[in-house]
């Protein structure tokens, strides 16, 4: 080993989809075989072409043109396997756990299990391997437990975990750190720091520009498939790295300045739109009382685990509750399902969007007016009108910014962010009086994340309540008018005007 | 220069160029593979025997012996979209065969009060079968081999298993081999009311949609405000009604009840869902599709039959046909 080449290298990688050139000539290398490896980041908006870059380089999509080479040699990925034999390692943002299997059963996955007696699996050490793991990474789970009981953050922390098993030369984390809390992220860069000194490299994406110029050495940028800018962190700071994603200066400047000035204070008389008393499901959420008033954007903070989810499911319907009111408009309801709780006028944007928001196969369109489809409906209130559909869902498409390629495509192609406003199309076709918002933001670029916190303000102009749950504090400050908090499945806390900061926040979630 | 030799510097240029390659070919065949191999079919049969096979004669008899089956297909599509799964058809059509005989034949019961007792008996075995599933979150598959196998044994417990022809009024016989209207059979005239009302259903309804959604995206379409369970239960309601509909043609057709009537229904009725799930919209079930996979499962079987085949040939077409069908829908499913 005289020549120290780079371990990976890409050149001119081109792909298209349907009539989206996905990925449009890109090359680029990564360094290896060094003591020392290197954490690049890959930043752009969402259906940039990152995902897609990634997907090539973890053998699921085959390039239309273009090379990869590991190591000097080139390689035609012929399964998703074959890349992991060469020491790449990825964690996408699409969970793959096995459900129902244990904590250990998914640590071990795609390595070999430690077996005795040759064919025997050997648990002990299984579980040592699986507690060694999640110790790494600070999470206390049992080997033995379900992930199906996990949270959004601990499965991908777990699929993290995983990779690091491994031992991979190259490890591509595609939004490891979406609706991670601060806590956690800093133990992932910790990690992250870890694997980088064993000469371990690491492409890091990322919608969170300040951990990319934090935890990064080497920054690529991507826009519309195409590889815009390359270079070394020292040389970008917040606002050019913006530039260079959004492609032209000061646009989301303006925008921020106009969101600060519509937020005004709601008036404590404002009537409440909904109202919660003593909500209790287990110990997941513990005698909840909060009041969303009209024109509000009232936020969540909390971190992973602390009933945030739980409760908006459960003032959803989705789940049981335990004990505890519910009021719309001053009227109680007690919605026994989603269909119920719809009626009462409470709309839920779900944390997990593919699985829980959207039907896949299904269009734009089809999504939109799934939640209002008697609606459109003529007499007989049986047949919906497809050209009643199309014209909401080009209304949708217009306000939302949403960009597909036609109203049929099936959503599973779109963009994390053109999936995310889908599912929103799909309530504010419903309509409602209170929204709940999980997570609207996880995954989204810089963009589609102002535009939300546009369209959450915009709804509350209208007169509308939005409950506003997010892991990223920071969004929280400019999004909301008051956040409360929750830990361990309470309310400890109610920030308002010049408390609702960020500190305040994290001293409430940890109990300082 | 390891540019592997594409022209990466030329201009954006996709679709019309590359689109005559291999993976084009593979493309098209996957998409009109059944549909080609309907129409090969067909020509192949008819060259062999143009004077049988293509004759009006046997076109008739093919399009009655078809009817039942389509039938039970179509009831089927509507679970299958919906990811659920009936496997009781063969017990509810034996079933069904035996309670409207019987009360006609035994109880005396007029030909018209008895269809419609055995719809409703039907709507509430459907409903069992569906409410199990679908309310209790019991697997479809097993519980509806199940419930099956119960009802082949209230089927056996009702008549001894013995054929029942005696006092079978006349007028019943008359549903399905009555005066021909156009010159067809009027099973073949309720197969096309049954696909017509279904087709409307899944295409053009609220409710097909949903059932769509339900199939895509269960927990989406709870949280949709969509009524799941209850869209569920109906769907195994529509298998019962449908596979009562097909117990009551078979056994006008013959004039009797047996304890075999529709015995042999379970692979062709799955065979021409699953084949029409490969010839349309890819990988999902329509009634179009069903309705394509229908007759092209009638043309293997009549086109052996014309060929004097042995009945195990035509099984083991059939079955191999279905693995195929299945193998392609897969295919289909997995690009993308």
């Amino acid at each position: 080993m005289t020549e120290r080449g780079p371990f990976l290298s890409v050149s001119h990688l081109r792909k298209a989809y349907l009539e989206t050139q996905a990925v449009d000539d890109v090359s680029f290398e990564v360094a290896g075989n060094a003591e020392q490896g290197e954490i690049i980041g890959l930043v752009g908006k969402n259906g940039a072409g990152k995902s897609t870059v990634i997907k090539m380089l973890a053998g699921v999509v085959t390039p239309d043109a273009g090379e990869i080479a590991i190591e000097g040699e080139p390689v035609a990925f012929r399964n998703p396997q074959h890349p992991k034999t060469l020491g790449l390692a990825f964690m996408h943002q699409e969970l793959e756990q096995l459900p129902r299997m244990s904590v250990a059963e998914n640590v071990i996955l795609g390595s070999p299990v430690p077996r005795r007696f040759g064919v025997l699996i050997d648990w002990r050490r299984l579980h040592a391997i699986s507690r060694e793991i999640t110790d790494l990474l600070n999470l206390d789970l049992d080997p033995k437990a379900s992930v199906d009981g996990l949270s959004v953050a601990e499965k991908r922390l777990l699929m993290i975990g995983r990779a690091l098993h491994m031992r991979a030369k190259l490890l591509v984390l595609d939004e490891p750190s979406a609706s991670l809390t601060g806590r956690e992220i800093e133990h992932l860069h910790e990690i992250c720091g870890r694997i980088k000194s064993r000469g371990g490299s690491i492409i890091y994406v990322s919608h969170r520009l300040q951990e990319i110029l934090d935890l990064t050495d080497r920054v690529i940028v991507m826009r519309d498939g195409r590889l815009v800018d390359e270079g070394p962190t020292s040389r970008f700071d917040q606002q050019t790295l913006v530039r260079a994603i959004i492609g032209a200066a000061d646009q989301s400047l303006s925008a921020d300045q106009k969101r600060l000035r519509s937020r005004g204070d709601v008036a404590l008389d404002s009537p409440v739109v909904l109202e919660t008393e003593g909500l209790t499901r287990g110990t997941a959420v513990r005698g909840v009382s909060l009041k969303l008033r009209r024109g509000e954007v009232l936020g969540i903070a909390g971190l992973v685990g602390a009933g945030r989810t739980e409760l908006a499911r459960l003032i959803f319907g989705a789940d049981r509750r335990d004990s505890g009111t519910i009021k719309v408009n001053g009227e109680p309801v007690a919605p026994r399902s989603p269909r119920e709780a719809i009626r009462d006028g409470i709309a839920l944007l779900p944390e997990d969007r593919r699985n829980e928001g959207l039907v896949l196969d299904f269009g734009v369109r089809d999504n939109v007016t799934l939640a209002a489809l008697s609606s459109f409906t003529s007499r007989l209130r049986l047949f919906p009108s497809r050209r009643r559909e199309s014209r909401q869902t080009a209304k949708m498409i217009e306000r939302l910014d949403i960009v597909a390629a036609d109203q049929e495509m099936p959503v599973r192609y779109l963009s994390g962010g053109n999936q995310q406003k889908a599912v929103l199309g799909k309530w504010l076709t419903r309509g409602a009086d209170a929204f709940i918002f999980d997570e609207p933001t996880a995954g989204i670029d810089v963009d589609a994340k102002a535009q939300i916190y546009d369209l959450a303000r915009a709804l509350a102009g209208e007169g509308k309540g939005i409950l506003f749950i997010s892991s990223e504090f920071a969004e929280l400050t400019r999004a909301c008018d008051r956040v409360v908090v929750m830990r361990e499945g309470q309310l400890v806390g109610d920030l308002s005007g010049s408390e609702m900061t960020e500190e305040n926040m994290v001293a409430l979630c940890y109990g300082r | 220069m390891p540019a592997g030799g594409v022209d990466a510097a030329a201009p954006v240029e996709r679709g019309s160029t590359s689109r005559f390659d291999a993976a084009a070919v593979k493309d098209f065949l996957s998409k009109y593979g059944v549909l080609l191999t309907l129409i090969g079919m067909i020509v192949v049969f008819g060259l062999l025997s143009p004077h049988v096979f293509l004759s009006v004669r046997n076109l008739k008899s093919a399009l009655a012996e078809m009817a039942p089956v389509a039938i039970v297909a179509f009831g089927l599509t509507a679970v299958l979209v919906m990811g659920d799964f009936d496997l009781s058809i063969v017990g509810m059509i034996g079933l069904g065969a035996a309670i409207v005989v019987s009360l006609m034949a035994k109880s005396g019961v007029p030909v018209i009060l008895a269809i419609v007792i055995s719809f409703l008996i039907a709507a509430g075995i459907g409903t069992v079968n569906g409410t199990v599933v679908a309310k209790f979150g019991a697997s479809s598959f097993i519980t509806t081999l199940a419930i099956g196998q119960v009802l082949t044994g209230i089927n056996l417990k009702l008549t001894g298993g013995q054929v029942i022809f005696e006092g079978v009024p006349g007028g019943f016989d008359r549903i399905a081999q009555g005066t021909p209207i156009l010159g067809i059979q009027n099973s073949v005239w309720i197969a096309l009311g049954f696909f017509v009302v279904g087709y409307v259903m899944l295409e053009h309804t609220a409710i097909g949609r949903y059932m769509y959604a339900i199939g895509g995206n269960r927990e989406a379409a709870r949280l949709s405000g969509i009524q799941v369970t209850g869209i569920r239960i109906a769907g195994f309601v529509i298998v019962a009604v449908c596979s009562m509909a097909a117990a009551i043609l078979l056994s006008s057709t013959a004039g009797a009840y047996s304890f075999t009537l529709g015995s042999t229904y379970f692979l062709p009725t799955y065979a021409a869902v699953f084949l029409g799930a490969a010839v349309l919209r890819p990988g999902s079930f329509s009634m179009l599709g069903t309705l394509i996979g229908a007759v092209f499962l009638e043309v293997v079987s009549n086109g052996l039959a014309t060929q004097s085949a042995e009945s195990s040939i035509v099984q083991i077409v059939q079955g191999g046909v279905l693995a195929i069908a299945v193998l392609l829908s897969t295919l289909e499913g997995r690009r993308g």
